[in-house]
C-alpha cells in the first residue's frame, strides 16, 4: 500500500535519510522508531511530499507521490505531534477550511467524525480554547474526514495523558479492524507501538538498522532475569554453556540449552542464585540493544 | 467551485483575525483626522485661497468628493501601504511560521494551487478595502459638510489638475479612480507576497516590501532619475491619478497597468518558485 524505495536526503550536507526502504502492506499497522533526528519525521515529511528527497520515491497505493503527489495523497490523512490549527477560529471552521483542501466539506460526513473523536460538545468552539487531548481529537477528525486509506501518524500520542493515550491507541486498532487502514506509525514511545503495530523498523542515523514483525522479537532464544553471585563466575559458566550475557542480570539460552543443567552447573562452581526466571523480550530490549550497536542492519 | 470554497475559507481566515479589524479601525480613525484637519479654519482658508487663485468656487469644491479624494490619497499612501504590507507579508510566512502549512500540506493540494488561492484572497482584500476606504472616508465627509458639490483634484506629482462641478460626473471619476487605486495596491501586495513565500519571517516580508516601495519613491524624486520615471513601481502604480483628467488618456493608463500585470505575474512567479523548491519539516 505504501512503499517507500531508497530515500536519501541531505540538509546542509549532513544526511537526514540514507537509503531507506520500508513496504507497509495494506490494513497493517507499521511502526517508524527511532531516537530524534533518526529520520522519522523526514520520512513523513517525504511521504506527504512536503519534503523532496534527493532520490528514492515513495508510491501510496501503486501511485508515486514525486511525480502526482495530489492523486497520491487523495485518500491519506495525517496527524501530527503538536497539530497547528488556526487557533482564532473553532474546530468546525478548522474542518471545513482542511476539507476544501481535500475535495470539499461535507457537513454530514464532518458531523459523524466528530461525534466518533468525541468532540460534538466543543466543536463550535475557538480551537485556543482546546486542550491538547481535544486538539489531537480535533486533528483525527481532520484526518479522518477524506476518508483515508492511509493513515500517518507522527508522534500523535505525545503530550497526551495515560487515559488519553489508551483511548487513541484503542481507536486506531478499530480503525484497522473495522476499515482495514494501513497506518504509519512514528513514535518514540515503544511500549505504545509494541501493543499497535504488526511491524517496525528502527531507523539510526537516517538509516534502516532494523525491520521485523514484532511476533519476531520473540526469537528462539529464551531470555532469563538472574541474581548471581559472584557475577563475574557466573558469567564465564553461562558463557561455556552456550548462552549470552546481555546485561547485568540478564541472560539468554538458545533453545538448545536447558536452564536446568546451567542451574546445576552454577550451583556445583559454587554460585549462589538468588533469581532465575523467565523474562518476555520486549520491543525495548530490541531497540536500546540496536541503538547501541548491538544490532546489526537487515 | 472547489476554487471557491478554498478562496472562501482563505477570507474567513483573514477576516477572523483581530489584526483585520484592527486595520479597519485604524483607517477610520485616519480618515476622521484627516476630516478634523479639513475643518480647522486655517486649512479652509487654504483651501479658499487655492481655489480661488484657480478660479474656482470654493462653495462648490469644498466638498464631500474633494474631501474623499484626499482622504483617500493620503490614507493609502500613509496606511495603505504598511497595512497591505503587513497583510501580504503574512498570508504565507505566518502560516508557515504558525505550522498551519504541514497541516495543509498533509493534503493532496499542490503548491501552486495553495499559493493562487492565497493570491486571489490577498488581491480581493486589497482591492475591496480601498473601495471601503472610499465609501467610509465618503460618508464621513457627507456627515461633515453634506454630500452636494463638485470634486477638485490636485496631483502635482503626476501633473493632474482637474476639477468637475456636476456631482455625478465627480463620483464617477471617484469610483473609478478607486478601482485604479485597489488595482495599484494589488501590486504593492504582490511584492510582500513574494517574500512571504521565502524562507523568511513574515515580518522581514513587510520590512522588506516596504524598504523597496519607499526607495523607490525616494530615487524617483531625484532630478537625474526623472527621465526613467516610468520604469519606477510607485510611478506606474499612480497611473489611477490620470482617470481624474478632463480627456482620460486610456493608453497612459493602460501601458502602466500592463506594466504593473506582467510585475505582478513576475513576484509570483518568483514566490512560487521559491515556494516549490522549499523542504517543509514536519
Amino acid at each position: 500500500m505504501l512503499v517507500a524505495s531508497e530515500l536519501s536526503k541531505k540538509f546542509g550536507g549532513k544526511s537526514a535519510l540514507s537509503g531507506v526502504s520500508f513496504h507497509v502492506k495494506r490494513g497493517e499497522i507499521y511502526g517508524l522508531l527511532g531516537h530524534n533526528g533518526a529520520g522519522k519525521s523526514t520520512s513523513l515529511g517525504v511521504i506527504l511530499g512536503m519534503v523532496m528527497p534527493d532520490s528514492g520515491d515513495v508510491t501510496i497505493d501503486g501511485i508515486s507521490v514525486l511525480r502526482d503527489r495530489s492523486r497520491a495523497l487523495r485518500k491519506v490523512g495525517a496527524i501530527f505531534e503538536s497539530p497547528a490549527f488556526y487557533d482564532y477560529l473553532s474546530g468546525w471552521d478548522n474542518l471545513k477550511i482542511l476539507m476544501s483542501y481535500s475535495g470539499g466539506f461535507d457537513a454530514t460526513a464532518a458531523r459523524v467524525v466528530v461525534e466518533r473523536v468525541g468532540l460534538s460538545r466543543r466543536i463550535h468552539s475557538k480551537v485556543r480554547t482546546f486542550s491538547h487531548g481535544m486538539r489531537q481529537r480535533l486533528a483525527l477528525a481532520q484526518a479522518l474526514l477524506p476518508e483515508p486509506e492511509v493513515l500517518l501518524l507522527d508522534e500523535p500520542t505525545d503530550g497526551l495523558d495515560p487515559e488519553g493515550i489508551k483511548w487513541f491507541r484503542e481507536f486506531i486498532l478499530k480503525l484497522r479492524d473495522e476499515r482495514g487502514m494501513t497506518v504509519l506509525f512514528n513514535s518514540h514511545l515503544l511500549a505504545e507501538v509494541e501493543l499497535m503495530c504488526d511491524r517496525v523498523a528502527i531507523l539510526r542515523e537516517g538509516k534502516r538498522v532494523f525491520e521485523g514483525s514484532i511476533g519476531s522479537i520473540q526469537d528462539d532464544t529464551r531470555w532469563f532475569e538472574v541474581d548471581f553471585e559472584p557475577w563475574g563466575i557466573a558469567c564465564g559458566l553461562v558463557h561455556s554453556a552456550g548462552g549470552e550475557v546481555r546485561a547485568v542480570g540478564r541472560i539468554s539460552l538458545p533453545a538448545t540449552v536447558d536452564p536446568a543443567g546451567l542451574i546445576e552447573t552454577l550451583v556445583r562452581a559454587g554460585v549462589r542464585i538468588r533469581g532465575f526466571s523467565p523474562m518476555r523480550r520486549s520491543l525495548e530490549d530490541l531497540y536500546m540493544e540496536i541503538l547501541n550497536g548491538a544490532g546489526s542492519p537487515n | 467551485m472547489l476554487f471557491f470554497q478554498q478562496l472562501r475559507g482563505e477570507l474567513r481566515k483573514l477576516f477572523a483575525r483581530p489584526r483585520t479589524w484592527m486595520g479597519y479601525g485604524a483607517f477610520i480613525l485616519m480618515e476622521a483626522v484627516i476630516l478634523f484637519v479639513y475643518k480647522l479654519d486655517r486649512s479652509q482658508a487654504y483651501m479658499h485661497a487655492m481655489l480661488e487663485r484657480n478660479g474656482l468656487d470654493f462653495g462648490t469644491y469644498y466638498s464631500s468628493l474633494s474631501i474623499t479624494f484626499t482622504i483617500m490619497l493620503l490614507s493609502m499612501f500613509l496606511l495603505g501601504s504598511i497595512y497591505f504590507a503587513l497583510v501580504a507579508g503574512d498570508i504565507v510566512a505566518k502560516e508557515n511560521e504558525d505550522g498551519n502549512l504541514r497541516m495543509v500540506f498533509a493534503r493532496p493540494i499542490s503548491r501552486l494551487r495553495l499559493l493562487l488561492v492565497k493570491y486571489a484572497a490577498v488581491s480581493l482584500y486589497t482591492f475591496t478595502f480601498v473601495f471601503f476606504v472610499g465609501v467610509s472616508g465618503y460618508a464621513m465627509a457627507v456627515a461633515a459638510v453634506g454630500w452636494k458639490g463638485g470634486l477638485f483634484v490636485m496631483e502635482p506629482k503626476m501633473k493632474v489638475f482637474a476639477a468637475y462641478s456636476d456631482w455625478w460626473e465627480g463620483a464617477g471619476r471617484l469610483a473609478m479612480s478607486a478601482g485604479g487605486i485597489g488595482v495599484s495596491m494589488i501590486t504593492l501586495s504582490s511584492i510582500a507576497f513574494m517574500f512571504s513565500c521565502f524562507k523568511i519571517k513574515p515580518a522581514a516580508a513587510t520590512i522588506v516590501t516596504l524598504t523597496i516601495l519607499f526607495v523607490d519613491m525616494i530615487l524617483q524624486g531625484f532630478p537625474f532619475f526623472k527621465p526613467y520615471e516610468s520604469w519606477f513601481i510607485t510611478w506606474r502604480m499612480s497611473a489611477w491619478v490620470f482617470i481624474m483628467e478632463p480627456q482620460i488618456s486610456w493608453p497612459k493608463i493602460v501601458e502602466s497597468y500592463a506594466f504593473l500585470f506582467g510585475l505582478n505575474v513576475t513576484l509570483f512567479t518568483l514566490g512560487w518558485i521559491s515556494f516549490q523548491s522549499r523542504d517543509f519539516k514536519t
